[in-house]
């Protein structure tokens, strides 16, 4: 008992090693330098809570929460319902259904940095293909890099362009729905809206709970396409036009590598761990009634 | 026999984790003072003259820029009989920053003066003043607001290459076509020819804008406005900077409007390239640096241009010739593991050869007096205007100071939400106020 208890943590040693160095020491290590003052070179000094009451004063610490909330409350849902839109479009029998379904996961491919820079193109508020085609079709002519109002749906816009991985999970999942109960529903009656909603929703909805978890967490540490977007020359970290752009993930980087103020940017990203915990166990509780498990 | 490897293979676990240890501690800041430190790698080096020590230096620069740079180096190499400098473009500030706060790091690279203050604060800059005490080196030949950026508390902690002011660049053709004989010298002047100089279509879109939006900064020192009073106070709400704010606003903003200004500027090309909107035509006048000429050698060889001062107030003509100055300087971090080396090449790199060589290339102003008048800049187109822009009484330089890259940033939000109207100067002014209250000094 006592041997083999320890020949299996040997076996586990490498996994286990890996996790102390490189997940629990820098967790419980960022959990203290919250509580300090560190500039990443000088010894930091313990300040107790003070970081998080300023948190608490600081403007653009809100303006970052809700710009991320912006991206999280509308654009995890509108991605979502394109990529299942796409999924039952999808699988439709018709020929040549491997190619439609290889046009909409293509874009999932590009890496994201080449992407955000062909859509900084696309988007280009004078010359670009996307005002171009808004302006033939006579409606308005948003400046999507430079208005504030218009950068984060930008970024959703992006965002809708790449929506193939979460769109193959639900393709997934639409072909474990049983034919029976399709059959069942047509004698019943029901038209395509009808099979949809009573038939298709419930079975598939332990699917889009799931999805729309994951996607909402990782929605809350958007980064990138920010990052590159807000960009003025190489290397700026800068928050877009009135920091319209500036995510949660961009200004904790902001204070802990252009302000050096790593005990602050360590408070940010626990009380982001909070946030994500609080919206998570809120999904899981207004799911509750709504989510059908076919095991129950 | 199970036991045996089992117990071997602990052994091997915990030899690589003593290892480990080791590398950590070596890690520590070493408490030798810099003389004493350098004092023993000068030993080190007298009693091995065959062994060659290999510096880094990875720079910010690159492209044509850390071409010039590659042959000082390879100039410095040659000269040398025991130090290689290894120079690679690294264009990257946080990995620069990264690598100062590991145990081993690079031995000497380059950033602007403005980080000075705070980097010094933090304790990851070597002072070198024991050292240019130790050779005698002379700093008296440096520009002296350039020099002056580059120190903090009394200390120098780096040596300025390069430095740089704006001052107003126009285009003579969009000039001389429309009727206007000469460049402004008063800001009335430039207030009557950007209005002249701006056009719109009926529809109130801007087709042309008569100066592009220029360093507020740069712009209120023009105004006699101040950004730090003497005791290191930021000052955002000096009635200059204000009216510096106010001239911009009334006169272009409130005129063509936020919105068709904002919608003319997403039209403009990146910086560095024929699409840049002054080369191209778009602006008639902007506030640019003195590597202009050498950039538009490349990228609009056929532009018609002219350089003149910063316009002063109607009624303020002790304020001719305010601009900024910003450095380029090198240092050497405080974990850098051949200082004595570093400051070798750091002598060599800010004397007066390699200094001429590569500001030269590059078509910046040599950080040294003694190289103003220097016959080697007179083939660089209208270079003289910046070179005398360096003698004036009105030069100043944004203290470097460790609130001075938060500062900065709030100013440079607070000006986006001025130029789009969202506040009037004065609320956005005594905004960063507020906000200045908070930075630790």
């Amino acid at each position: 008992m006592h041997r083999s208890v320890l020949r299996g943590l040997l076996f586990a040693s490498p996994w286990i090693v890996g996790f102390v160095i490189f997940q629990l020491i820098p967790i419980v290590a960022s959990a203290y330098f919250s509580l300090t003052n560190f500039n990443l070179f000088q010894d930091p000094q313990f300040v107790g809570l003070r970081n998080y009451q300023r948190l608490a004063g600081d403007d653009l610490f809100w303006k970052s929460l809700l710009n991320t909330l912006y991206l999280t409350v509308i654009g995890v849902p509108v991605s979502l319902t394109a990529a299942l839109a796409a999924a039952l479009a999808l699988s439709m029998r018709v020929r040549g259904q491997w190619l439609f379904r290889l046009f909409v996961f293509l874009p999932t491919v590009v890496p994201v940095v080449a992407a955000t820079y062909i859509w900084r193109w696309l988007l280009n508020g004078q010359y670009g293909y996307v005002n171009e085609g808004l302006g033939a079709l006579g409606v308005g002519q948003p400046l999507w890099l430079e208005d504030p109002f218009w950068t984060k749906p930008a970024l959703i816009l992006m965002g809708l362009w790449v929506t193939g991985s979460a769109m193959v999970v639900f393709l997934a999942a639409l072909q474990d729905v049983p034919e029976v109960y399709y059959e069942a529903a047509v004698i019943d009656g029901a038209g395509a809206w009808a099979k949809f909603r009573h038939v298709t929703l419930p079975l598939i909805s332990p699917v889009i709970l799931f999805e729309t978890i994951i996607a909402s967490i990782f929605t809350l540490q958007y980064f990138t396409q920010a990052f590159l977007l807000g960009q003025t020359r190489l290397n700026s970290a800068s928050g877009g036009p009135e920091n319209s752009l500036l995510v949660y993930g961009l200004y904790l980087f902001q204070q802990a590598f252009i302000n050096l103020n790593m005990g602050y940017a360590s408070a940010m990203a626990w009380v982001l761990l909070f946030v994500a915990l609080a919206g998570t166990w809120v999904l899981l509780r207004v799911s509750r009634d709504r989510v059908f498990y076919a095991g129950d | 026999m199970r036991t045996a490897k089992m117990a071997k293979l602990w052994a091997v676990i915990a030899a690589g984790s003593v290892a480990v240890a080791a590398c950590s501690s070596s890690a520590s800041p070493s408490a030798a003072s810099p003389a004493g430190s350098a004092a023993a790698s000068a030993q080190a080096s007298a009693s091995a003259p065959a062994e060659k020590v290999t510096i880094n230096f990875p720079y910010l620069w690159g492209g044509p820029e850390g071409q010039a740079l590659e042959k000082v180096i390879t100039a410095f190499n040659t000269s040398q009989d025991h130090i290689t400098v290894k120079g690679v473009s690294s264009p990257d500030f946080q990995k620069q920053l990264a690598s100062m706060s590991g145990s081993n790091g690079f031995d000497i690279s380059d950033n602007f003066g403005s980080t000075v203050g705070s980097w010094a604060s933090k304790g990851i800059l070597e002072p070198l003043d024991d050292y240019m005490k130790a050779d005698n080196f002379d700093t008296a030949d440096f520009v002296p607001t350039a020099l002056q950026s580059n120190q903090y508390q009394g200390k120098t902690y780096a040596l300025p290459i390069a430095v740089h002011t704006l001052l107003l660049m126009y285009n003579k053709k969009m000039f001389s076509d429309a009727g206007i004989a000469a460049p402004p010298t008063t800001m009335s002047d430039l207030q009557a020819d950007i209005a002249k100089l701006t056009k719109a279509d009926s529809s109130g879109k801007i087709t042309q804008l008569g100066m592009r939006s220029p360093d507020y900064i740069t712009l209120a020192y023009a105004f006699g406005g101040k950004w730090y009073d003497d005791q290191g106070n930021p000052t955002p709400d000096d009635p200059g900077n204000l009216a510096a704010l106010h001239f911009w606003v009334d006169n272009v903003v409130k005129k063509y409007g936020a919105d068709p200004i904002k919608k003319f500027e997403s039209g403009y090309g990146e910086y560095a390239s024929a699409q840049n909107p002054f080369y191209t035509g778009k602006v008639a006048m902007t506030l640019d640096g003195e590597w202009q000429p050498v950039f538009i050698k490349q990228y609009a060889p056929n532009l018609d241009w002219g350089v003149v001062a910063i316009p002063y107030p109607a009624n303020q003509a002790t304020l001719a010739g305010a601009t900024q100055l910003t450095s380029s300087m090198f240092f050497i971090p405080k974990n850098a593991p051949h200082k004595q080396e570093a400051w070798t090449f750091l002598k060599y790199l800010t004397g007066k050869d390699a200094m001429t060589q590569f500001s030269h290339a590059l078509g910046n102003l040599p950080a040294r007096t003694s190289l103003l008048g220097d016959p080697t800049y007179n083939d660089i187109p209208q270079f003289n205007t910046w070179l005398d822009s360096l003698k004036s009484p009105n030069l100043r330089i944004f203290a470097s100071l460790p609130s001075t890259a938060a500062y900065q940033k709030d100013l440079g939000d607070e000006f986006q939400l001025i130029a789009n109207l969202q506040d009037t100067p004065e609320v956005g002014m005594a905004k960063v106020k507020a906000k200045a209250a908070g930075y630790s000094q």
